[in-house]
């Protein structure tokens, strides 16, 4: 048991030792088939001859290998060596075959021969000897195993250990406690103390004062002031210890009204637009009496806090927006169509179904709310304070779309990952529970975040020249929130998140006084996931390309002049026919009044246009700029599925050579090719103009090239590589493997599996 | 919600005129400097896509009045291209101006101004609170006039909507007034000039173009290319009087080992005597894509001995296969019944070897009423609430994904199965074209550069005999002509659907698609003009009128996708799945202002290939500059650094 490994003192074993006991009653495998373990990675229970199923129709080329439950993964060791898949983002803590536990989202054992199936969930038992083990997984996979050849019983057991793992009891026995407690200790050395913060980590975390002082400054709001008055959450367990108030506002007022909010939430400021009005969230006032005694005060205050004294507007996001369980069934509906059903049943009204869904209609409604908030920022100049009964889901989607649209700062990769900071972690969206890391609560389980991600795609997809990241880099970031070794995920509060981190430093004998960032890092430390090259794939060329083209070199800058000159002289070419047509223009003022202003009521379309409708249409009247205000196009044709995410796994959508890939890296060739261009120019311009001892010119240092593709050499064919799919960076191949179990279509059968956890099989099977 | 409002006819070169084709050292033209490109390529899209129907009232359209008079100015230096600030063609009249017209414009209201209407084009200006606004609707594309009412306006107000063949409807009201010409009247004639005994526009037009697009393509240079003749195909000119068959081109590939006899008795075995010819070869297998109309088999099961020994001929001119595979386009139901209409289909028991295969795809009556639902759809007004059903509800998508299938199937036939194939519908022109078009696209690179796919184009439909005349009806008043029919729209969509699929590997960019679609039913340019070969001979479209290639080669640049690179030996499958094909919004909801098309990528790379040109260039100044002062120094020298890259550049910068 354990291959053969001792059981770490600190390993909390949840599950009866009765079910690790594994009798070794089959021959190990010719090879010796040793599965890559993290410090603190145990095995607990492991079956051979397993073949993992990679197509529905076949199963010829179908791995053969060990299936090994450990107290992180689900993990599959094939018998032949896997030649190397250059189609991949290679992970440096999961292999190919690797399943975190936390992905799991339901596991399914089925009996062909005796025509049994059943949801496993912890501590279950299992009457049948299952000849498959299917694993829907929450990142949209389908993984198939079959035990044709394996060992019933040891089969029976993995399945168990599985399903009885994939529950965790406490959420201190997710691996990530484990894991990140050994790294600690064992990177001891290689960290010289305090020679950098925060393990050179640039994202603002907010849980300091400064990083909202910082913020303040940035967004010049001179008004508010950060209060501490929640230090060591004193007030509420769900707010950063520290808040960013009006200046108006005392701390013994804050603390006298926080008494009326849910969960004692007082409002809390997220941003300010340049033109001083404030972006605010709060909660609901519980008392009903006293609602309207606090909210004048509130509001004076923010009022007060406006350089114009500009009046203040609520929105009620409970009124307008789809709420959790909405935005769940949406969620499990667009999933069901894209992952579950079979591909040629849903081939024939493909977009009714994605309609019937729901899933875009809601995107559709956060992105246009955000923009009516924007609208009262930027166009009234007033500030805006977002209501949700809680301030704990709704708004967290709200309040960062608005910033994103707003400030370009949030469009870049650190910008990005300080607005989850802000408007998601700190301001305590429970992700334990809407994630439902410890499947206990399928009520509160709801994908917020992923809604979140899945608009700042649709706006990336519509201003691909305004985000530094990728959509890559959003479908990874998805799916990190499924592995649970990184502190953004897995906390349901800020208070919730200090708590278990202080026990932790205590278990794992961490020093007191050390920053939580360096002993459980949050997931923005991508090199604990990614090499520095597969992270390029997160960098946007045409942000980075504009970016050079702008800003770093003194000669582009004079290029840009003299170009525009040329331009504006050609315009002045046209100066008298533009006189011609006003002239003509008045000629025709004066006559106007007969059958117009006869026809105008009728025929009318704009007369009941709206002063935010008004305001929308000039600013798409004007080109954008990718750098400035953002307002995403929200009729349902603008929006559109995204593939990536949701038909990455799926092998009969996947366009061998294709996709918007091909194009991305064309486009990282050219600006890679740019960079080493500007480099070769910054040297030969040198420190010292005039006397040149000429430098050899190169391009830039290969680890600090930015784009994934690099400038091809006149060698190289110019066609993209052959690896390079619609799915890229991610492969189908064996991660997506639906079957109907005879004849009944896996997704009817999990449509009610739910209902079925308690029951050994279906009903009809029993007959 | 509109952006960049416009004003442009979204067609015709006064959008953008050829202009400077040396303008590569930026001799002025606002399209090579990294502003000047960004904003010309804005209005090049904006103006071919998004509607000349918005602004009005709203919101000067700024940028497109700039490109109105820019372009028209720099078109012709000489005034007397302009009346009454109307831009005219070389060789365009004007016949009448119509004052206080009232434009009802579905998006933002009324406007009132002035209606111009040429031989050419109806041009409706309006200034209104500052902003300067234009209509310009080329009469080509008007499918129908109808008189709408004008509700309380007394009798002498009327209204009048133009039906357009491109998914739009312009409504006017007007008073009628004894004093001016009828506006429908005018419009009648000029909108249906063959029904009123006048010539199309395209013979009218008299620009002089410094490329000349009838050279484009040659038939002969073109088999050519394909390494024919060979052993066993020929190039013959039997049909050079189109004697043989009056629907083909003069020039046919044809087996070498089959007497002219036999050829005529094939002939009268096939309907409209489009016997089978070779279309394209597999530069390795040999395989080839053969093309022809139905077998007259008829109730009886006629049989033709010529034909069956025909076929296998063709079969045996590939050596790699022992078989062929027929693909009849239409349904089986219908090629079943056809057999009723002395037409029908080649029965496997008498083709010895042939594996016949039905396509499925229903007929041009249907495609027809497809696209009219979808123009219900998408104009004046979209049901935000059931946008996607609604298209689903068209079967759009459905008869694009049934053609793309078809077509796959027929490039994997012979790309893995080295098979040669033989392509028919019915008569051999509609469907038969857009298939064999499609998987020629697919397998051969050529046709997927900007030149390689006016061959394909001048080849597969114009020669072959797609009757344009027919199914777009040019310049005939009889708009419910059941003979209409949009399929080469719907070829173009798939072409489409593949870049969408494949950004890189198409030279031709999204503005070109439209473009050749705005011309279809322009009339300005001879090159979709007739139904044959032979009627265009007749008519001498050549020598009367002007190739629309000659306006698009005289300014590659702008059609030019800069993601191409070459795939140049690969097959490209597209996904044939209704998960990756999309509506074309913007080619059929670009009247919509709201459905402006988002950013366009290609900006953001065209300026970034002219920043890496200027970058390239001063890298090369420095060290010229370098080596001159170190030359003496030091005679140890890198080498030339500005040879380490190379990704192709494949625009004009």
């Amino acid at each position: 048991m354990f291959s053969g490994k001792p059981i770490k003192p600190t390993f909390k074993c949840y599950l009866p030792p009765v079910q690790t006991d594994v009798k070794k009653n089959i021959e190990p495998p010719i090879k010796k088939l040793d599965p890559k373990l993290l410090p603190g990675e145990i095995v607990v229970n492991e079956v051979n001859f397993v073949r993992k199923c990679i197509s529905a129709e076949s199963n010829q080329d179908d791995p053969w290998g060990k299936l090994i439950c450990t107290n992180f993964k689900v993990s599959f060791i094939p018998q032949e060596a896997p030649s190397k898949q250059k189609s991949q983002l290679s992970h440096l803590l999961l292999g190919e075959h690797d399943i975190p536990l936390t992905c799991l989202e339901q596991v399914v054992t089925v009996n062909d021969t005796k025509g049994k199936k059943k949801v496993l969930g912890s501590n279950q038992k299992l009457k049948f000897n299952p000849t498959e083990l299917i694993l829907y997984c929450k990142d949209l996979r389908i993984i198939r195993f079959c035990f044709d050849e394996a060992g019933p019983e040891s089969a029976r057991k993995v399945c168990l250990a599985i399903a009885h793992y994939s529950h965790p009891a406490d959420l201190q026995l997710l691996f990530g406690f484990e894991y990140q407690g050994r790294r600690y200790h064992e990177s001891k050395g290689e960290r010289v103390n305090g020679s950098t913060p925060r393990g050179g980590m640039q994202t603002p975390i907010f849980d300091r004062p400064s990083d909202w002082d910082r913020e303040i400054k940035r967004t010049s709001a001179s008004e508010w002031r950060v209060c501490s008055i929640n230090e060591s959450y004193a007030i509420s367990p769900s707010l950063p210890e520290y808040i960013v108030v009006p200046v108006s506002l005392a701390d013994q007022d804050l603390k006298q009204y926080s008494l009326y909010f849910t969960d004692r939430r007082i409002p809390l400021w997220c941003w300010n637009h340049p033109n001083g009005s404030a972006l605010v969230r709060m909660a609901c006032v519980v008392d009903p009496l006293q609602q309207r005694k606090i909210d004048q005060r509130i509001f004076t205050a923010i009022t007060k806090s406006h350089p114009q004294r500009s009046e203040v507007i609520r929105s009620d996001l409970d009124k307008y927006l789809p709420n959790i369980q909405d935005i769940q069934s949406a969620f499990v509906k667009v999933r069901q169509i894209c992952v579950l059903d079979p591909f040629e049943e849903s081939e024939e009204r493909w977009l009714s179904s994605i309609d019937n869904s729901r899933w875009l209609e809601y995107v559709r409604a956060f992105l246009k709310h955000s923009a009516e908030i924007v609208y009262y920022m930027e166009g009234k100049n007033v500030s805006v304070i977002l209501q949700e009964e809680e301030d704990r889901d709704l708004n967290c989607v709200v309040s960062s779309l608005v910033q994103l649209m707003l400030d370009p700062h949030y469009r870049s990769l650190i910008g990005f990952q300080s607005l989850v900071q802000k408007e998601w972690v700190m301001a305590g969206h429970r992700f334990l529970d809407r994630c439902n890391h410890l499947k206990k609560n399928y009520k509160e389980e709801s994908p917020l975040f992923m809604l979140f991600l899945d608009c700042v795609w649709q706006m990336m997809n519509q201003y691909p020249a305004a985000f530094e990241f990728t959509e890559a880099y959003l479908t990874v970031l998805s799916d990190s929130m499924w592995i649970p070794l990184f502190s953004t995920f897995l906390f349901s509060s800020p208070k919730q998140r200090t708590q278990h981190l202080m026990d932790f430093a205590k278990n794992k004998a961490i020093p007191q006084g050390e920053d939580q960032v360096v002993y459980f890092p949050p997931v923005w430390e991508w090199s604990q996931q990614f090499s520095i090259k597969d992270q390029t794939l997160f960098n946007n060329p045409m942000y980075v390309g504009k970016g050079a083209a702008c800003v770093q070199n003194g000669e582009v800058k004079t290029f840009k002049r003299t170009k525009q000159k040329t331009y504006s002289s050609t315009l002045r070419g046209t100066a008298p026919l533009m006189r011609n047509g006003l002239k003509e223009g008045e000629d025709t003022l004066t006559r106007r009044g007969s059958l117009m202003s006869e026809l105008k009521p009728e025929f009318s379309a704009v007369k009941d246009e709206s002063p935010s409708e008004r305001f929308f249409r000039d600013w798409f009247s004007r080109p954008a700029d990718q750098q400035g205000l953002l307002i995403p196009l929200s009729m349902p044709s603008h929006l559109s599925l995204w593939k990536l995410f949701f038909l990455r796994w799926v092998p009969e959508a996947c366009i061998p050579r294709g996709g918007p890939i091909t194009a991305y890296h064309k486009l990282s060739q050219l600006v890679d090719e740019i960079e080493i261009l500007q480099s070769k120019l910054r040297q030969y311009k040198g420190p010292s103009p005039g006397n040149t001892p000429l430098p050899s010119p190169s391009g830039p240092p290969s680890d600090q090239r930015r784009m994934y593709f690099k400038a091809s050499s006149p060698d190289d064919p110019p066609t993209p590589p052959d690896f390079l799919t619609s799915s890229f960076p991610f492969t189908p191949m064996g991660n997506l493997c639906r079957r109907s179990v005879y004849g009944t279509p896996i997704s009817k059968f999990l449509n009610g599996a739910r209902i079925w956890l308690s029951t050994e099989t279906l009903a009809n099977d029993t007959v | 919600m509109e952006k960049q409002a416009g004003a442009a006819d979204g067609a015709g070169p006064n959008r953008n005129p050829w202009g400077s084709p040396t303008n590569g050292s930026g001799a002025g033209d606002a399209g090579d400097s990294p502003t000047g490109s960004h904003v010309e390529w804005c209005k090049q899209l904006i103006a071919a896509t998004i509607s000349s129907q918005i602004s009005g009232s709203v919101q000067p359209d700024f940028v497109n009045r700039d490109n109105k008079n820019l372009s028209a100015l720099r078109y012709g230096a000489q005034v007397k291209m302009f009346q009454n600030q109307v831009p005219l063609l070389p060789g365009e009249t004007i016949n009448t101006t119509v004052k206080d017209v009232m434009y009802i414009c579905p998006f933002s209201g009324l406007l009132n101004g002035t209606l111009t209407i040429t031989d050419y084009k109806l041009y409706f200006t309006s200034v209104e609170k500052e902003s300067h606004f234009v209509l310009d609707v080329n009469l080509g594309v008007i499918s129908r006039l109808e008189t709408i009412s004008v509700p309380n306006q007394g009798e002498n107000t009327k209204g009048l909507e133009l039906v357009c063949k491109d998914m739009r409807s312009p409504r006017f009201a007007y008073k009628t007034d004894e004093s001016q010409p009828d506006i429908v009247e005018v419009l009648n004639k000029h909108a249906f000039p063959l029904s009123h005994s006048l010539p199309l526009f395209a013979f009218l037009y008299k620009e002089q173009f410094p490329v000349d697009g009838w050279k484009v393509f040659d038939a002969a240079a073109e088999y050519r290319r394909q390494g024919l003749p060979n052993e066993s195909w020929t190039i013959s000119k039997i049909n050079s009087t189109y004697e043989l068959c009056d629907t083909y081109p003069s020039i046919l590939v044809i087996p070498t080992n089959i007497t002219d006899d036999d050829i005529k008795r094939v002939a009268l075995f096939r309907a409209k005597h489009r016997i089978p010819v070779l279309s394209w070869i597999h530069p390795e297998s040999q395989a080839t894509i053969v093309r022809c109309s139905q077998p007259l088999v008829g109730p009886s099961d006629r049989r033709c001995k010529e034909d069956e020994h025909f076929l296998q001929i063709i079969m045996d001119a590939n050596a790699q296969s022992h078989k062929l595979t027929i693909f009849d386009a239409r349904q089986s139901s219908v090629a079943i019944t056809n057999k009723a209409k002395d037409g029908g289909y080649e029965s496997e028991s008498f083709y010895s070897n042939v594996e016949l295969n039905f396509l499925e795809i229903p007929n041009i009556h249907v495609m027809r009423e497809s696209l009219r639902k979808m123009k219900d759809v998408v104009y004046p007004t979209i049901d935000e609430a059931h946008w996607h059903s609604a298209i689903d509800q068209t079967h759009w998508l459905e008869y694009i994904r049934l053609l793309l299938a078809g077509a796959a199937k027929i490039a994997d036939k012979l790309e893995s199965g080295k098979t040669s194939v033989v392509v028919h519908c019915s008569d051999g022109w509609d469907r038969t074209a857009q298939l064999t078009s499609l998987a020629m696209l697919m397998l051969d690179s050529y046709y997927r550069t900007l030149r390689g796919f006016q061959v394909l184009v001048e080849k597969e439909w114009i020669s072959f005999g797609h009757k344009f005349s027919a199914r777009v009806g040019h310049g005939d008043e009889n708009h419910a002509n059941s003979e209409r029919s949009p399929l080469f729209i719907q070829f173009i969509d798939c072409v489409w659907q593949m870049s969408r699929q494949f950004p890189a590997a198409f030279e031709f960019n999204e503005l070109f698609l439209i473009t050749v679609l705005d011309h279809l039913y322009s009339c300005l340019f001879g090159t979709f003009l007739y139904n044959s070969e032979q009627e265009r001979m007749a008519k001498e479209v050549q020598a009367k009128t002007v190739s629309l290639w000659s306006y698009i080669n005289s300014q590659p640049e702008d059609f030019t996708n800069p993601f191409y690179v070459d795939y140049e030996n690969h097959v490209l499958y597209p996904l044939v799945s209704s998960r990756h094909l999309e509506l074309w919004t913007s080619y059929y909801a670009r009247w919509n202002p709201r459905m402006r098309p988002q950013v366009p990528v290609h900006q953001t790379l065209k300026e970034m290939l002219i920043l890496r040109a200027e970058l390239q260039r001063r890298v090369e100044e420095l060290q010229r500059e370098a080596s001159s002062h170190s030359l003496s120094s030091s005679s140890e020298h890198s080498p030339s650094p500005t040879h380490t890259t190379g990704t192709p550049l494949h625009t004009a910068v």
